[in-house]
Parts: C-alpha cells; sequence; structure tokens
C-alpha cells in the first residue's frame, strides 16, 4: 500500500514536471512564432552528393542573408535583418540520396512533421517530380532550383515554381550556336551524337536535344545512355568514335563527368565540338580536379564567376559567403537554389503574413529583382517556369570558364575543333 | 577490326581489375563464410589513402599500392578483430548485417571527413600515357593495373597452395575445428585472410586512383561486380574468380559495344543469373 506521503510526492513531482512541460512548450512556440521553417531536399549523400552539399550551402547562405544585416543596395533584403517585423528563416535539410522515394517521403515528413512552410529542392528532376507532387497535393509551395527537366512545370501544378533554364532551353541556344558557327565560321558541323545517363534527366536532356538539332538539319548518329556510377566508360567512347559525331551534346553528373573527360582523353578522339548539360562541367571542384583534361569542353550556365564579375557584380558578396562554406565560388546549380530562397522571401515580404496562399499568388504574378539570376530578375509562368531564366555558353580554358555565345556576351573566342587527347 | 582489337583490350584490362577486387572477397568467403559487405568501402578507404599520399607526399600510385595495400591488410585485421570476429557463430545474418554496418561507417566517415568532393590524382607517372595493342589503344594506367592484377593473384594462388601459410588456411576453410586440433590457430588464420583479402582490394585501390575520380561512393558498383564475379567463379575459388572477371570483363565490353552501351551491366547480371540457374555452385566451385 502506497503512503499518503508517497503519493503526495508523486503528485508533486507530477505536477512540476507538467509545469516544465507547458513552460518549454511556451517557450517553444514563442520562439516558433518569429521562425518561419523552410525546408530543403537534396542528395547530401550518394552519388552526387557533392552536388546536393553545395545547393544546401547555397540555400543556407540566402538565409544567412536575409536573416542578418549587409550593406549591399543592390542585393534585396540584405539591407534588413530578418523578414517583416523580425522573423528569422531556419533551414530544415532532409537528404534524398538521390534516390525519388526518399525525396517523397521526406517532403511528406518536413511538411506534415516539421511543419515547413515552403520546401526548396531537390537537384536530380527524378526527385523533384515526386517530391513536388506531394507539395501541390498539400497546397504547399515548392521551389525548384537546379532540376532541368522541362516536363516539371509542364504539369500545371499552381505550387511549383523553377528558376533554374530547362533542357529545352538549353538545347535551343546549343543548337542556335551550332547554326551561327556553320553559317558564319564554316565550321561544318552535320552530325551529332548524345552521351547521357540514363535517368530522367539525361534522357530528357537528350530527347529536348534531338528536337532542337532536327530544326537545324543535323544527323543524329549516335544515340549513348550510360548506367550512372558506372565503373568505366571504355563501351560508351568507344560507341561514339566508332560513329565519329561532329558534334556530342553530354549530359554526366559528378564522377561519371569524370571518368567521360578522362576516357575521352585516353581514346585519342574528340569530336569538333562537346557541349554539357547542367553537368559536371559546371562544378568549379570537379574542374579544378580536372585541370587541364576538362580544358575545350563547353556548357550553358546560368552563373560562373567570370560572368559574375562583369553582369552580376550584385551576387559577388554572396559568392564569398559561399565561398566560406564551401572552399569554391557559386556555381550555376547552386545559384539557382540560393535564388529560390531570396525570391520566396520577397514574395513573403510583399505578401506582409506567413501566408501560403497570398506568397504563391505573388510568385504567380510579380517580378522580383535577382542579383544571382544573369538575366536580374525572376518572374514565373503559369506552370511554374521561370521566363527569365537565362544562359551563355561557355567553353573552359585554363580552368576559367570562357563565354562564346550569345555574342553579346562573348569574350573569347571559341578554340575550335576540340583536340584529342594525343594532339593537346 | 581495330573495333574488335578495342573491346576485347578494354574487356580483358577491366576483367582483371575487377578480378583483383574480387579476390580478396572470395578469399574470405571461401575460408570464413563471410560475406565482407565492406569490401567497397575497403576499396574507396585504398583510394582515399593512395590519393593523399600523392596529393600530400608527392608519392605516385605506382609507389604507393604498397603503402595502401598494407594499410588495407591493418584496416581488414583490426575490422575481423573488432567487428567480425564478434559475430562469428552466432546467428548467420550476424556477419553479413555486421559488415554492412561498417560499411556505413566508413562511407559516411569520409563523407564527413573528406566531403563529398570528386578528387583526382593529376600528373601521375603513368597518366596520359598510351600504348598500342594490335590497333587497340590501352592507357597505360589501366593497362598497368591489370597485369599487375595478374600478378597478385598469382601471388595469392601461390600463397594457398603452395606455402605453410597457405595449406594452414586451406585446412581451416575445410574444417576449422580439425584444423585447429591439427594445432593450428585458426584465429590467427582468420585475420590473416581478412587481412590478404583487404590487401588484394588495397593494391587495387592504390593502382585504381591513377585514372579513378575518389569519392565516398566509388566502390559501390565495383563491390556489386565482385559479389557477382565470386558468385559466378564458384565461391572460395581464386582462380574461379579470375576466370569470371575476365569473362564478365569481355561480356560487359562486347554488350556495351556490340548491343549498346546501357546494357552492358544487364548483360553481366543476365549472365550471373543464367550461370546460376544451371550450375549453382559457380563456374570452379565444388
Amino acid at each position: 500500500m502506497v503512503s499518503r506521503s508517497a503519493k503526495g510526492k508523486v503528485l508533486k513531482a507530477l505536477g512540476i514536471a507538467a509545469l516544465f512541460a507547458v513552460i518549454l512548450t511556451c517557450g517553444a512556440s514563442f520562439a516558433a512564432d518569429k521562425v518561419i521553417k523552410i525546408g530543403t531536399i537534396f542528395p547530401l549523400t550518394g552519388p552526387v552528393a557533392v552536388s546536393g552539399q553545395n545547393c544546401l550551402a547555397a540555400v543556407q547562405t540566402a538565409a544567412d542573408i536575409i536573416n542578418g544585416k549587409y550593406d549591399w543596395p543592390d542585393f534585396p533584403l540584405a539591407g534588413k535583418e530578418g523578414l517583416l517585423d523580425g522573423y528569422k528563416i531556419e533551414i530544415v535539410a532532409a537528404d534524398h540520396q538521390g534516390k525519388p522515394d526518399i525525396a517523397k517521403s521526406e517532403a511528406e515528413r518536413l511538411f506534415n512533421q516539421e511543419g515547413v512552410f515552403a520546401v526548396i529542392g531537390c537537384y536530380n528532376s527524378s526527385s523533384s517530380k515526386p517530391a513536388s507532387a506531394v507539395a501541390e497535393r498539400l497546397k504547399k509551395i515548392f521551389l525548384c532550383g537546379a532540376s532541368s527537366s522541362a516536363e516539371l512545370t509542364e504539369r500545371g501544378f499552381n505550387y511549383f515554381f523553377r528558376t533554374a533554364a530547362t533542357d529545352g532551353i538549353e538545347s535551343e541556344e546549343f543548337a542556335d550556336y551550332i547554326d551561327y558557327l556553320n553559317k558564319n565560321k564554316d565550321a561544318g558541323i552535320k552530325t551529332i551524337g548524345f552521351l547521357y545517363e540514363n535517368s530522367e534527366f539525361g534522357k530528357h536532356a537528350a530527347e529536348e536535344g534531338k528536337k532542337a538539332v532536327a530544326e537545324i538539319g543535323l544527323e543524329v548518329v549516335s544515340d549513348v545512355p550510360f548506367t550512372v556510377g558506372a565503373t568505366n566508360m571504355n563501351s560508351e567512347i568507344q560507341t561514339l568514335k566508332a560513329a565519329a559525331p561532329d558534334a556530342v551534346f553530354g549530359a554526366a553528373l559528378g564522377g561519371d563527368y569524370s571518368l567521360m573527360v578522362r576516357t575521352m582523353k585516353q581514346s585519342n578522339w574528340a569530336p569538333k565540338i562537346f557541349i554539357n548539360y547542367c553537368t559536371g562541367y559546371q562544378s568549379p571542384a570537379i574542374n579544378k580536379e580536372l585541370g587541364s583534361d576538362g580544358s575545350f569542353y563547353m556548357g550553358g550556365m546560368g552563373y560562373s564567376p567570370e560572368i559574375a564579375e562583369v553582369y552580376m557584380k550584385g551576387a559577388l558578396p554572396a559568392q564569398e559567403i559561399y565561398r566560406g562554406k564551401t572552399g569554391f565560388p557559386l556555381d550555376s546549380d547552386s545559384s539557382q537554389e540560393a535564388v529560390c530562397l531570396h525570391v520566396w522571401a520577397q514574395a513573403i515580404e510583399t505578401a506582409g503574413a506567413v501566408d501560403t496562399e497570398k506568397v504563391a499568388q505573388l510568385l504567380r504574378t510579380e517580378t522580383f529583382p535577382s542579383p544571382l539570376s544573369l538575366s536580374g530578375e525572376v518572374a514565373f509562368s503559369p506552370g511554374g517556369q521561370n521566363n527569365r531564366a537565362f544562359t551563355v555558353i561557355t567553353q573552359l580554358a585554363d580552368g576559367q570558364y570562357k563565354t562564346v555565345f550569345p555574342l553579346d556576351y562573348a569574350d573569347s573566342e571559341l578554340v575550335y575543333p576540340f583536340p584529342a587527347g594525343d594532339k593537346r | 577490326m581495330d573495333n574488335f582489337a578495342q573491346v576485347v583490350v578494354d574487356g580483358l584490362m577491366n576483367g582483371a581489375i575487377y578480378g583483383l577486387v574480387a579476390a580478396g572477397l572470395s578469399l574470405i568467403w571461401g575460408v570464413m563464410d563471410v560475406i565482407n559487405f565492406a569490401h567497397g568501402e575497403f576499396l574507396m578507404a585504398a583510394m582515399y589513402a593512395c590519393y593523399w599520399l600523392g596529393s600530400l607526399a608527392g608519392i605516385d600510385p605506382t609507389v604507393s599500392w604498397i603503402a595502401t595495400g598494407a594499410f588495407l591488410f591493418l584496416l581488414s585485421a583490426v575490422a575481423y578483430k573488432a567487428v567480425v570476429r564478434r559475430c562469428i557463430g552466432k546467428a548467420a545474418m550476424a556477419p553479413l548485417l555486421a559488415t554492412f554496418g561498417l560499411s556505413i561507417f566508413l562511407k559516411n566517415f569520409c563523407l564527413n571527413r573528406f566531403t563529398p568532393n570528386f578528387r583526382l590524382l593529376n600528373n601521375t607517372a603513368l597518366s596520359g600515357k598510351t600504348v598500342n595493342i594490335f590497333g587497340a589503344i590501352a592507357p597505360v594506367p589501366q593497362l598497368v593495373t591489370a597485369l599487375f592484377s595478374l600478378v597478385v593473384i598469382a601471388a595469392l594462388y601461390y600463397l594457398i597452395k603452395k606455402t605453410r601459410t597457405g595449406w594452414a588456411i586451406q585446412a581451416t576453410a575445410m574444417d576449422a575445428e580439425a584444423a585447429e586440433l591439427m594445432g593450428i590457430d585458426t584465429e590467427r588464420v582468420f585475420t590473416l585472410v581478412f587481412g590478404l583479402g583487404g590487401m588484394c582490394v588495397g593494391i587495387a585501390g592504390g593502382f585504381m586512383t591513377g585514372y579513378l575520380a575518389v569519392f565516398p561512393e566509388v566502390g559501390t558498383l565495383f563491390s556489386l561486380i565482385a559479389f557477382v564475379v565470386v558468385a559466378l567463379g564458384g565461391f572460395g575459388s581464386i582462380p574461379g574468380a579470375l576466370c569470371a572477371a575476365l569473362l564478365i570483363g569481355l561480356v560487359e565490353s562486347f554488350a556495351g559495344f556490340y548491343i549498346a552501351p546501357v546494357v552492358k551491366y544487364v548483360a553481366v547480371f543476365a549472365l550471373y543469373l543464367a550461370v546460376i540457374m544451371v550450375r549453382p555452385k559457380g563456374l570452379f566451385g565444388w
């Protein structure tokens, strides 16, 4: 039998525990009142972890700028500490490991359990697709930076917004450039091959590329999808070499890109021109490791340190914060993830309230200044595509991204034709 | 003809490299009945060790393979003593899950310490060099790795078949209890076998750093192919592993060029399934 005094002690202990619980809950809610949680879903581990971690660092860079106070007149919201009347952004990071099913379940967790206001992600188009479908079902905002599959913004979603250029936009630009070279430089590019990873991103990029080159009359002589994370690329490069296309469009991420570059060099063969979609080509870290082997490859870019020096000076201070986190300058993919948070923050500031519907409506209708975008602004079309998204074509030379097209932006002459490994 | 020669040379080079990666796995399985799920991560650890030796101390992979082989011997022996040994004789899944946990630990340790960045050794003694073999271009780093793989596998085979240590290993593999009764220290044999398995993959990783990017996921597909090699060649058979590896290299290369590059791994796994259905013990199993 429990004594009366023992019962009293238990009740007293329970009472104190309950009081603590109430205080903690209140404290948490007081703190939560001034915090807006934003979820991120990137591949923080897995084959493209380097890109995922860079994307997260870029979002955190944008959050640091918005939460802090900086005397940067060209960077909206930098001069004000926090959002609205003192709200701070809290980033809740999730890892999808490059797997679409995990991206979907992480989106559900972030919205339903973490209570995030919006999600930014997912780098891989294949992961952005199911994760954004979760957001659409819940009528929550999903901001997409680097995923380039045009299909994402062709679904008619109302809460999906993408800042980067699509594979379709890039393909048209690549085709325009080849057409220009043929007509004005007598380049003689008549045939083309495609080398791409066998994924949503790679397959879609190749489809868009084939449509674009058909418009300028190029013959597709080689179509080479490859397994992501391959142990070697001998068959892939040998197949291309046997077909000997004049041009190649490539879509390979991370380690596959470096393997492709090295295998191509060893094969002693190169097409006249090799242009990449948003790939390992855009990563300063990968190109630093590749050294001179990475030279003469080309690619579409919405951001590079060299472009920023000339056309995006407002982005340079942000780049230094990012460099402090990663050791590298911003790149084309990660900068777009920072744009997502920056644009969303401007929308919430304009809305004057933490209200999903108001913010989404502003994202659909307004144009936002964006120092991290090459065009300087962001505006979304129905379906969520940024209709101001714009890229230039660059060529790597001596570790620097030289802009070669459009001509208005060009700062260098194209090194043409691409020299094979034994002719460098 | 040039294409055919190129396909054959590529297939044999890749096959020989798969053989060395798989030889250690085969040895461990054959003697201890343990499937080492951390084998791919041992390869990754060797590649990181070689990369850091190259980038910080300027030691070329043609030399640093000795250090990575020794390092992986020690790492594997320690892994055996600290993790695997405690699982032997327990539930059948215990060693499997323990090595799986070890693989996750190693991968995430490297991810945390070295970031997921892709790291490449440039300007090594062999980089950029190629030789012409019957019209096929063979990159010297891969060719040297492949030839060295054959030498290491031959040495391993000699050790197992022709030395007293090898006889002790064979005796332990056949009947550990009887071997103990004959005075063989089976615990020491197990440690040695796990160490040798690691050493093989350490040497392979040391050479492969000369031409492959190093990152936390680099061992994933190699270890998967190594499992196929071991199963196809017959669990525990080192000559079987080599023959299976060369066969897999050729199948991968021929399917990749003459059918489509995207099916090269499909062909490898299809071959594996076909052989396993017809001959479950593998080509050289007993």
